[in-house]
Order: C-alpha cells, then structure tokens, then sequence
C-alpha cells in the first residue's frame, strides 16, 4: 500500500520523493501505550494491516524500558483492604485535586484486571510465597500496590507487549520520526488527515493517510538540563504536534522532579540524573545528609522517604541549598542495612549497574540528587483518549489528566496500559461505523507543504547548531521553570527563550540521517513546550504538587483550576483556565475515609 | 537590541546587515569545527594516556569508501571510559561519517554488539581498561561489525536473519488456558528463578555472530532463538500441550541437536545467560519427550 509522490513544489531545489503509507490507524511512539493500543485495537477485531506502529528508536527500545520500580494496580496481593477506589483516592490527593477524575476512576478500575492479563500474556512479574504477583510499597499509597518484576518493570512489561504484538503480527516500522500531524485545517474543529515525516535510516520523507492517529509519543522531561531519560527522547514531540494540529495542552506547568537521580559528578556525566529507583526506598532505603542526619525526619515524620514525590526532592533541594549535601553536589541513599542477598533479588539492576560502577549498594550508600522525570502535562483529551480535533488520540505520558500537579510511583505504567485499552476501545469501535474514505488530495497538498520547509531544513548553511540551542533550552527551563520557581526568574526564562527562538530560525543542519536533523526538529517542539511551561508557571500563582513558586508559598484553593493552552488563529500560545470535575461518590467515600501510607509499617 | 534600529533604516542597508552577521556566524562556526578538532588535540595533549582505536569502515554507496579498510584513531582515555564512549569520541571529534548503531547505552537495547579485539562484546558495556593487560590501557583497541552478517555501512550489519530466527520459536507467551475471572494465574518461586536468566536476553545477536555451527548453516536456529524457546517452554504457567509444541519447534532438523556445545555463545553474552546450559536442557527434554512414545 505504499507508493511514490514528487513534490511538486514551486521551488525546484527543494523538490524531493517521498513514500506514501495508507493506513486507516497510525500509532505513533512504540512504547507501552502505543504497543498496548495497537494489542486492543487488533483484539477488537481490525485487521493488522490497517495499523501500523511507528518509533522514532529501534527495535524494543522505547523509553519505558527505563521503566524500574513497578506498575500499580489494586490486586490487594498482602493488603486485602486495598481496592481500587483507594488508588483512585491516593492518586487524586497526590495531585492535589486537579486531576481528571473520569480518568482517574478508568486507570484504576481497569489496572486490577489488566494487571492480571498481562499476567496471562507472560509478564515476568515476581511472585510471592504462594505464586501470586508480589506487590511492594511506593511513596504515598495507602496499601503495597506496586507489581514489580525485580526493579526492570518497564523492561518486562514492554518484552510482554512486544510479544504480543508480534503473535497478533501488528505491523511496526522503527527509526520513523513524524515531524507534523495534517489536519483538514479547521483548527480545534478539524479532522486529523494523516501525517508526514522523515525515516531517520534511509532519509526518505514519509507521509501517512490516516482516518485515526494515536499519538502515544512520551512526554517532554527531557527538556531539562538534568534529567531522567535519554536526550533524544522526551523531547516533547506528543504535546507539540498535537498543538500544532489545533489540540489543547493542559497542565504543562506540572513537571515532576524525582528525587533521586544519579549525581554526574559521582558516576560520570553519562550518568547525571540518571533514576535510581524509588524502588530503593520502597524497600527500605534510607536518605542521609553529609552530617549524617536522617532529614526526612525534619520535614516528613510520618511518611519519611516514602513521602510524595515532591515533598522528598524539595527536601533534598533544601538540604544541599543548606550546605548539607555531598561535595558532589548530592545526598546519601543508604540501603546497606538489608542483606546482601534481599537487594540481589529487589533490585537486581540496581545493583549490578552500581556494582559495576565500583560501588557495592549492600556496603555503601550511593550519592543522588532530583532530576526531571515525568511531564504531568500534555495533551488534553475526553474519556476516550480523543482530543478536540477529531480522529486524533493522545495516550500514556503525551496526554494529561490523570495525574495532575504530581504522579505516583507506578502510576505512569498503569495509564500506558489503561489508556491504551481505552483508546483503542474507542478507536475500533469508531471503525466499524465510520466510512472507510479519505481526502487525500488535502492531505498531500498539506504535507507538501511540510516536506518543503523539511527539504529547506536539511543540510541548510546557518550560523546556529541545533544541539546548542536545545541545550540553551534545558538550561533554561531548569533555571526558571526548575524545582523552586518565581516570577522574575521566569520572566528571565521567557527572554532567553525569545532570544533562542530567533536563533533557532538560522541553523546549521546536516543530512535527512544525520543526529543534526533530528536534533533540529526537536528543537522545534522544544520551543513550544518550553513556552508552555514557562507560561503555565507564571500564570499559577500559587503552590501545588510538583509547582511550587517561592513568591507564593501556599495552595491556593481558587487555583483548583487547569490551566489550558491552544494556539490562536494568528499562531500565538493562548492561555485559559477551566473548573475541575468532582470524582464519583465510590471515590468520594474512600478520599473521606482518609487512607495514608504508615512508614512505619515498612521498619 | 540592535536589530530593532535595523528595522528602521533601509531595506538594503538592513539586508546588507544581515549578510554580514551571517557571514560572520559562518566564519563562526567554521573556527568552531577547527577548534573541536583543536579540542581533540588538547585533549591528546593533556590526557596522560591515549589509544588507538583502529575501526572497520565501509560503505557501499560512495565509490571511494565501498572498498573496506580500517581507520584509525588516537583517542584520549578518561576513566570510566567504555568502547562505545571512544567510537562516539571519534565520531564527534574526528569523523562524523562514522555510523554504529547505540541507544540506551546501558545494556538493555542491544544495539551495539561488536566485535572488539577479535571477540564479540557490547559496547556499552566493555570497559576500555578491561582490554588492556592487567588493568591498564590497551595500546590499540580494534572494533569490527559482527562476523557472519552482512555489513550495511562501517559497523552496522543487517539483522534481518537473526531476527527471523527469533520469530521461528514463536517467541511470545501463549498458556493452554487462562483462569477465569478475577482469578490469577500462579507461577512458583522457583519456576520464575529457574527462567529468570533466559529473560534477560536483550537480541543482540552476540551468541549468533560466535557461533561457529550458526556460521556454517544458515537454516540453524541459533542460541538466542533456542534461548527463547527455553524460556516460555520452562514457564509452568503455558502448560504441558503449549511445552509438547514448543519442544517440536526446537527439535526439528535445524533446532537443538544441531548444537555442539562449543561454549562460544555463553562466553560472549553480554548479559551472563547460560545458553549452553539451556540448550543442553531442552536437548534432555527432548529426549524424555520422545521417550514417552516408545
């Protein structure tokens, strides 16, 4: 199904091939929610060959790989008063009450089923006494709801779902980055077309005729300077081609810092703000300053290291801003006092990468600090996963809603795997009513269009290097938009933006196949991430979850607002705000009930 | 601010500007190269230890580079340092052109088998030190694309082969039945352990590359796909008549007995599995199987 296409451009120099892919579902990111929504659209009865996944990396090698610490769903494996309206209530009051509820109530309902169907899939989960799937405490959940296998989760979890997808022979193609989404161009009331791009191994552009695209493309972390993923992933594609294409954004300003990442002056800069599990603490890891004090007893007696998120890297934040850190610029994590063998079995890669590294986890504590790790902010969607502009999806971390101002441990998984059942519940459903014709004169006159200015980019003779200005941005949103904020220094963020912006239209760029052009064309979903977050976080003029403003220290309960992003019709970022929805009474009753992790459990 | 009064003079005069600025960033950047290279020099300078990376280059489609040979690099050692970290130290300081495939760089992608003083290794994950004699920088480090697949360019080779190999085990979990409802499926403690290892593989494609048998014979399975096969067969939760399946799979004329037990592909995996071990297993199965239709 696959055919050739001359630009027909008016500028010959730019004219150039490209291969058409008619598909009637195109996924794109080869992840755990676009692996998952192409298993359910298939299950649901469409045929293989009319989807195709596509990555932007090789085989089996998307992020959630980096996935460790485990997968929350209410089993109630040793906790038997544990049930999913209780995950409902410690994932809402973890994001301080802005979340979606309707989608919060959809992950947790669904994650005890799909937990064990993974199960049935042969997920390598570990096992407890009796052959059940183990389940271990994460920061601020009630009950032990975490399922595991070792501390490589998201490793087992996406071998299962490749497999799976293998032995129902869904197509994927990898190396594959979309740069634009082609809609009809009526903006938020569109239709989404198809999409174009190029394929990184061979140079040629790609364009993709569509009735439906799911955009399961990650999140956009990496844009920080010290962050947890790789530096050509997260890069914020999801949120920005689906702005682009007229979509809302919502909760960019939300961006989770974990708290313990590698310290690069410890390990080497390779491995600055690398994770090292909250795993470590879930079972029993301890943090300590250089004076050796336990300061989580300072600022959280209660919940200790186990407490949220947020709570633990401002801890940590304050505790080096204090001049208690390491001389590398960290604090300890100590799990020493466990048996040898225990870490072994827990948190086997852990502790073969430090061993490797020269340091033995069960002698020696190791030396972290907070990295950027997860945007709770992305594309806003309905119940379905579908955003205003129809036939486009936005699933797994490129969407927003379920976690609000901050994420639970574990609870990123589970929406790859819940919001891939729904939306490709959605999608096949929508399938075998919808007429199967496109308008494919609109969408080649629209992606040549794209293809052209691509053309330009290539191997265009500028004065900037791409991977400069992208590192321009992680700078800068590190310092303005970081941990701490405030209005000044995000004032000062948003110049120096400007001044990237201006940069960032003369570069200096290779081949179709080189880092270069890839690099540049994240750069420009950078520009708009980054804008969003920026403004988002000065227009929140309060404290909550993972935004906290030195100038406005306090939850402001007139802030239980999200703020909305679209692009104007004249191409400028507009800012709203919208009221959020109240959960079901189920959910109502557990959040009055009043269910907290007790540390103490744990001793 | 400057380019605010530019706005307000002439067209020609503000055109006229811009070239300059932009003639200026080119000569910019062009000092910019030099000095990465420069860069590279200092390095040399003020590293107290360098080393040769010698690298196999090819490349089908530029006349001058279709026939293979090796190039040669100095790089400078610095501590931690991986043959990976060097082949992108080369790259981004000498030689751009230079293509290998690399991903998560700790690992678990399995894009950078190679073949590295003679034997096959990940790149990522082979200290540069741990090739030198006892401990210290080796002299000359040689990297080469995997032997026994064909080469796509420098140090890439095609994979298609050893990936369609992998898919003849059907390598994915299928249980006989499911339990229903809300009930789980059980798996021991034990059988977890016992198929923990098998897990780990990550399609490398080291264990084939060091195969002398998979070299000789196109059609054999090779020991990651035998691995595979090991791995969903031991699993209590596929059940018996999923195992009989599996087991006629690997012991067809290319499977099992087509191994000699030479050890090689167990001494190169990257991630410590006993493939030996677990082909000699299966071959046992196999055996016990067959016995039962006496």
């Amino acid at each position: 199904m696959s055919q050739r296409n001359e630009i027909a451009a008016a500028d010959d120099a730019v004219s150039a091939e490209y291969e058409t892919v008619d598909r009637r579902v195109l996924v794109v990111g080869a992840g755990a929610a676009g692996a998952r929504a192409a298993i359910e659209l298939v299950e649901q009865g469409v045929p293989p060959e009319d989807v195709l996944v596509i990555g932007k990396r090789g085989h089996g090698d998307a992020h959630t790989t980096w996935a460790r610490g485990g997968i929350n769903g209410a089993l109630g494996t040793h906790d038997p008063e544990d049930d999913w309206t209780v995950h409902a209530a410690d994932t809402l009051n973890e994001g301080h009450h802005i979340n979606d509820p309707d989608a919060v109530e959809a992950v947790t309902e669904r994650m005890p089923r799909l937990l064990r169907e993974l199960d049935d899939w042969g997920m390598a989960y570990s096992r407890t006494e009796d052959g059940g799937i183990d389940q271990r405490y994460f920061g601020a959940q009630s009950f032990r709801r975490t399922a595991f296998a070792g501390d490589h989760t998201g490793e087992s979890l996406l071998r299962t779902l490749v497999a799976k997808a293998q032995s129902l022979d869904i197509p994927y193609r990898e190396n594959v980055l979309v740069s634009r989404l082609v809609t009809d161009g009526d903006g938020p009331d569109g239709r989404v077309l198809g999409a174009a791009g190029t394929d990184l191994d061979t140079g040629e552009f790609v364009v993709f005729d569509t009735d439906v695209v799911v955009l399961a493309a990650g999140g956009y972390t990496s844009l920080y300077k010290r962050h947890s993923s790789r530096d050509d992933e997260n890069t914020g594609d999801g949120p920005a081609l689906a702005y682009q294409a007229g979509a809302e954004l919502m909760d960019m300003e939300f961006v989770q810092f974990h708290p313990t990442g590698m310290v690069g002056d410890r390990y080497g800069e390779d491995w600055d703000g690398r994770l090292v599990t909250e795993a470590v603490r879930g079972e029993g890891g301890r943090l300590f300053n250089s004076e050796g004090e336990r300061f989580m007893e300072e600022y959280s007696p209660d919940q200790m290291e186990l407490d949220a998120r947020d709570v633990v890297a401002r801890a940590i934040a304050s505790e080096i801003e204090a001049g208690r850190g390491t001389e590398n610029g960290g604090v300890y994590l100590d799990i020493s006092h466990r048996d040898r063998s225990f870490i072994e079995e827990r948190l086997p890669r852990m502790y073969e990468r430090f061993d490797e590294l020269g340091v033995d986890m069960a002698e020696e504590p190791v030396e972290v600090a907070p990295t950027a790790h997860y945007g709770m902010g992305g594309v806003a969607v309905d119940d379905a996963g579908e955003t205003r502009v129809s036939g486009l999806y936005a699933i797994g971390e490129t969407m927003a809603g379920v976690h609000g101002a901050n994420r639970l441990g574990g609870n990123s998984l589970a929406e790859t795997i819940a919001f891939g059942e729904v939306a490709g519940e959605a999608i096949a459903e929508r399938l075998a009513t919808a007429p199967d014709g496109r308008d494919s004169d609109d969408l080649h006159q629209h992606a040549r269009v794209h293809l052209t200015d691509l053309a330009r980019l290539a191997e265009s003779d500028g004065a900037h290097d791409p991977v400069a200005l992208l590192d321009e941005v992680r700078e800068l949103l590190w310092d303005a938009s970081g941990i701490r904020r405030e209005a000044d220094g995000i004032e000062a963020g948003l110049d120096r933006l400007r001044q990237v912006r201006e940069r960032a239209s003369d570069l200096a760029v290779g081949d179709r196949t080189s880092r270069s052009y890839e690099f540049a064309i994240d750069l420009g979903f950078a520009l708009t991430v980054a804008e969003s977050v920026l403004r988002g976080a000065r227009e929140r003029t309060e404290s909550r979850g993972a935004h906290y403003r030195t100038d406005h220290t306090e939850r402001d309960p007139e802030w239980r607002r999200n703020v909305r992003y679209e692009r104007d019709s004249v191409g400028g970022m507009h800012l709203s705000t919208t009221p959020v929805d109240e959960p079901s009474e189920a959910v109502q009753a557990a959040l009055d009930a009043g269910h907290e992790l007790d540390y103490h459990q744990l001793e | 601010m400057s380019t605010q009064v530019t706005e307000q003079e002439t067209e020609t005069e503000e055109q006229s500007s811009h070239q300059r600025r932009r003639l200026e960033e080119k000569a910019e950047r062009a000092a910019s190269r030099d000095r990465m290279r420069e860069r590279a020099e200092n390095d040399l300078d003020e590293a107290d230890t360098t080393f040769t990376l010698k690298v196999f280059r090819y490349d089908p489609e530029i006349p001058e580079k279709e026939e293979p040979r090796f190039d040669t690099f100095e790089v400078p050692f610095t501590k931690g340092m991986t043959v990976l970290d060097s082949l992108m130290y080369a790259r981004d300081h000498y030689d751009s052109s230079l293509t290998f495939r690399h991903s998560c760089r700790q690992a678990v992608c399995g894009s950078d088998a190679l073949f590295v003083n003679g034997t096959q290794h990940l790149g990522c994950k082979t200290q540069v030190v741990d090739l030198g004699d006892d401990g210290g920088v080796p002299g000359e480090i040689r990297v080469e694309p995997l032997p026994h697949q064909e080469v796509v360019k420098d140090l890439v080779v095609d994979m298609e082969h050893f990936y369609d190999q992998m898919e003849a085990v059907e390598p994915y979990f299928d249980a006989d039945e499911l339990p229903d409802g809300m009930e789980e499926q059980r798996q021991t403690r034990e059988n977890r352990e016992k198929i923990k290892m098998s897990s780990r593989c990550i399609w490398c494609g080291a264990c084939m590359s060091s195969c002398n048998v998979a070299a000789g014979n196109n059609e054999y399975l090779g020991p990651a796909a035998i691995n595979k096969a090991y791995k969903f067969a031991m699993d209590e939760r596929e059940g018996e008549n999923r195992k009989q399946e599996r087991l006629e799979i690997i012991e067809q004329e290319h499977g099992v007995w087509r191994c000699q037990t030479q050890f090689s592909c167990t001494e190169v995996c990257p991630k410590d599995i006993p493939l030996t071990e677990h082909i000699q297993e299966l071959k046992r199965e196999a055996v016990k199987n067959n016995l039962k239709f006496w």
